[in-house]
């Protein structure tokens, strides 16, 4: 195993590993349809399995060209229940491991937060919030 | 419908005094310090909000405050989880349509109060 694999093991993967870009010259096929296009994959922002597939077939290629096309995990949750499938499914239909794809963007709060509280103006669940 | 007795990890849940909140601006009772969903679970309460796109019913579904499924309009804030919320004395309780309250003249509305009614003339225990 070389050194940067075994970091990459360690350091949580691909994490803190930038994959090399895909090639996007390579075609993908035809979209096939499948049964289970209707499968709702982002809960927040209501994104269907479907949606994810053709949305790599229009050209999106990273996590982070399929969030802001789709708003994958860019609702309340912050991607906390969808992230890992939308990878799995974007990984499935590139054709690549899971890890080759990069890493999207965490940011924080990991909870929903009131824009106010954010800014600092008032504490939270402060009981005259409006 | 009923509380978790006893569980293989938490053990047995310690329960606060028996208080009342408003939910849809219907009387319902639960457990002070319980998480809201749980008292709403325990009178039937399934249907915790509509989506904002496809308007379908949510309820429960990680019930650890992660996936955002089970949020209300509580006490007037919307968005707030409720599988992590503990149940306070006079809390007021609200269907989400969206980001907003459910209107109460909404058909919608009118159907999850005629679900609650059973369930809490049950007891809710």
């Amino acid at each position: 195993m070389s050194d940067e694999a075994v970091r990459m093991t360690t350091n949580g993967a691909s994490r803190s590993f930038s994959p090399a870009p895909l090639d996007r010259s390579r075609g993908l096929g035809d979209f096939v349809p499948a049964p289970d296009e209707d499968v709702l994959v982002c809960r927040c922002e209501e994104v269907t399995k479907g949606d994810i597939r053709r949305a790599v077939h229009d050209g999106m290629y990273t996590m982070t060209e399929v969030r802001r096309y789709l708003r994958v995990g860019m609702g309340l949750c912050q991607g906390q229940s969808c992230t890992k499938l939308v990878r799995r499914i974007m990984a499935a239909e590139l054709g690549v491991s899971p890890a080759a794809l990069d890493a999207e963007t965490s940011r924080a709060p990991m909870r929903p937060v009131e824009m106010r509280v954010l800014g600092n103006e008032e504490a939270a669940g402060g009981a005259d919030a409006r | 419908m009923s509380r978790i007795a006893e569980h293989p990890i938490l053990g047995t849940p310690e329960r606060g005094r028996l208080v009342t909140f408003s939910y849809d601006g219907r009387e319902l009772q639960g457990y002070e310090g319980e998480p809201i969903a749980m008292a709403l679970h325990a009178a039937g309460v399934m249907v915790h909000r509509y989506t904002a796109k496809r308007h379908e019913a949510r309820g429960v579904f990680c019930a650890i405050g992660r996936c955002t499924d089970c949020v209300m309009v509580v006490d007037g804030r919307p968005n707030v989880r409720t599988c992590m919320t503990p149940l306070a004395a006079g809390m007021d309780v609200r269907t989400q349509d969206g980001i907003e309250p459910l209107d109460p003249d909404d058909p919608r509305a009118v159907r999850l109060a005629s679900m609650v009614t059973d369930a809490a003339e049950r007891g809710g225990e």
